[in-house]
């Protein structure tokens, strides 16, 4: 099977002053449909960078991106916030979520801007809500949630445009333990109900959710582990 | 696409709805603006109807011939010092030229009227010949105005006007009812129909008319006297031929300077369009100046806006909003806070407008101009969203998810 994202020779450089920084230093990955990998290393080790290469909210300065046979390497801003919407659902630290909208609105936001007629969008959206168990919060806003609670409104923000790959960064970053527990069961049956999910995580223990571990040093893939249990 | 447009429409309004006092404050600008460019106009268009009916008082083809020129230069004294009307020259203006079609002395002075109890002061007495009824555009309702004969053997009778007719007879015709004066008895033989008043300062309807004989006999032998001249043809070119006989009149040798004043309603025209130019070029200068400062006002904010939801920007941006969507959400926002203003304004003005209509003079709100207004409120909004809405749109969305 070909693989659905394939990165090769990426380099991220970084003009500081006179300096050249290498945020990332020529990296290959590829990754196939339905994998569930994760990206562990120090912070400073390019792991955010590699995310947002990923993730395409950035372009690498070297080396080919191919994300399902498009060149994302070669893309424009507009073109890259269109593979965003269609391609890629996004769970963040920090949620994300705009405060003044209701969940059910934040849900909605992405199909917006996909341009989707609103009463399936509402339809989507609540279907989306309801699978990350929050049936009966889609009117609440984000500062009545919990914690746990916003992160699976991300969750199904993320989910709803029925993304190719689900890049949770840090998703239980900032949240207590049982909540995290609860997050990760989320993003575990989501991967086997047939999702790409990529997390980015310094937690051994999140990171030991994926089937495959990518570690990150200093620009470069220090090396990959993989977990046979869920392999 | 156009669901596309109305939820950027949506967001872009609730972006004024989460921030009411700011957008409220932001707006008076503008209010201001609109406000003053709208009323200006509905006191001109109320101005231009008043102005127009007064001057109906006075009739295109009528020359007013006296020491005095209405709107000039000249130092008053040296019009005082010129000789006084005559009543003759009206006799020899009509004998000495075609163009002249009636011509009528009149003199006038203030006096007290008085009948039984009741008396109205300050009134306008003037004293005239028949031909008044061809240079003035008066309606003798009731009654009727005296004759050649009557003027001639200097009759007590009178011609009054409504104010007087109200003033001294109320509940009653005053028709063949005598009053005094200033002590002389007159009867009263005709009623004129209410006018109004003249440039909304001189009252039409508190004179009264008496033959110029009685007048003379009665008040004053000499005294200002002007002389009215209704002419024929081309107005410029009749005004040119009774100068002419004016300064034969007077034994004018070539280069000596008129003694005498023709004046004509066009003197009151130019005078008021210099006087309307004057109030809308204010008009105009307030506008400007509180829609370039609205305009500002919300530019500044809408930086504010901006810098305080990069974060939201960001999150737009991740999930896939492109540079043109957001430009165009911010855009909006800035338009529709215009927008929201130029209509309070309108609103306000129009209540103004109607104020002024029942309270100072008839006059309405020119339409176009409403229209006008909101269309320049679009556009400051446009002009003034345009620079932050393109720092919002080309904001890098890693930095912008970062920003606390």
């Amino acid at each position: 099977m070909p693989a659905l994202i394939s990165l090769r020779e990426v380099k991220k450089i970084y003009q500081v002053g006179a300096e050249a920084v290498y945020a990332l230093n020529g990296i290959d990955v590829e990754i196939r449909a339905g994998e569930y990998i994760s990206v562990m290393g120090p912070s400073g080790s390019g792991k955010s960078t590699l995310m947002n290469i990923i993730g395409c909210l950035d372009t690498p300065t070297e080396g080919t991106y191919e994300f399902g046979g498009e060149a994302v390497h070669e893309m424009d801003d507009n073109q890259l916030a269109s593979i965003r919407n269609r391609k890629i659902g996004f769970v963040f630290q920090t949620f994300n979520l705009l405060p003044k909208l209701t969940a059910l609105r934040n849900v909605e936001l992405p199909l917006i801007y996909a341009n989707v007629p609103r009463s399936e969008r509402l339809e989507r959206a609540r279907t989306a809500l309801e699978q990350v168990g929050l049936g009966d919060r889609i009117s609440h806003k984000p500062n009545e949630l919990s914690g746990g609670q916003r992160q699976r409104v991300a969750i199904a923000r993320a989910l709803v445009t029925h993304p190719s790959i689900i890049l949770a960064d840090e998703p239980t970053g900032n949240l207590d333990s049982k909540s995290g527990v609860e997050i990760m069961r989320i993003l575990d049956d989501l991967h086997r109900q047939g999702n790409t999910i990529i997390l980015v995580s310094h937690e051994a223990d999140i990171a030991a959710h994926a089937q495959r571990t990518i570690h990150l040093l200093d620009g470069k893939i220090e090396r990959e582990v993989v977990h046979p249990v869920r392999a | 696409m156009l669901s596309l447009l109305w939820e950027t429409v949506r967001i872009a309004f609730q972006g004024i709805l989460d921030n009411k006092s700011r957008a409220f404050l932001t707006m008076l600008g503008i209010v201001i603006g609109v406000l003053a460019v709208t009323l200006m106009g509905t006191l001109i268009s109320g101005l231009d109807r008043s102005f127009e009916r007064s001057m109906a008082f006075l009739g295109k083809d009528v020359l007013f011939i006296s020491k005095y020129e209405w709107f000039s230069d000249r130092d008053w004294w040296e019009m005082a010092n010129r000789p006084e009307m005559r009543a003759e020259y009206a006799e020899q203006l009509k004998a000495y030229s075609d163009v002249v079609v009636a011509a009528t002395p009149i003199m006038s002075r203030g006096v007290d009227v008085k009948r039984n109890d009741n008396s109205v002061l300050g009134v306008r007495l003037r004293g005239t010949t028949p031909e008044y009824l061809q240079t003035s555009f008066m309606n003798v309702g009731h009654g009727r105005f005296f004759t050649e004969g009557e003027n001639h053997s200097g009759s007590r009778v009178a011609v009054i006007g409504h104010d007087i007719a109200e003033g001294l007879f109320p509940n009653e015709n005053p028709l063949g009812k005598k009053f005094r004066i200033e002590g002389i008895p007159f009867r009263v033989i005709g009623t004129i129909d209410k006018q109004g008043k003249f440039l909304g300062l001189f009252s039409m309807d508190n004179q009264i008319i008496i033959p110029f004989g009685s007048f003379t006999r009665l008040f004053a032998r000499r005294g200002f006297m002007e002389i009215d001249v209704k002419v024929a043809g081309n107005v410029a070119e009749a005004r040119d031929e009774v100068r002419g006989v004016m300064r034969r009149i007077r034994g004018l040798r070539p280069l000596e300077e008129d003694n005498f004043a023709i004046n004509q309603q066009e003197a009151f025209e130019s005078q008021y369009r210099s006087i309307k130019l004057a109030i809308g070029g204010t008009g105009v200068f307030i506008t400007v100046l509180s829609l370039v400062v609205g305009g500002i006002g919300i530019m500044n904010i809408m930086f504010v806006s901006v810098k305080e939801r990069t974060r939201e920007i960001g999150v737009r941006k991740a999930i896939g909003a492109t540079q043109p969507l957001i430009l165009g959400q911010f855009l909006l926002e800035a338009v529709f806070i215009c927008l929201l203003a130029g209509l309070i304004g309108l609103g306000l003005a129009y209540g103004g407008s109607r104020l002024i209509d029942k309270f100072v003079f008839p006059s309405t709100m020119p339409l176009w101009l409403g229209a006008l207004s909101v269309f320049l409120s679009v556009g400051v909004g446009i002009l003034s969203g345009i620079a932050p809405s393109f720092t919002a749109a080309r904001q890098n969305p890693i930095e912008a998810l970062r920003y606390e």
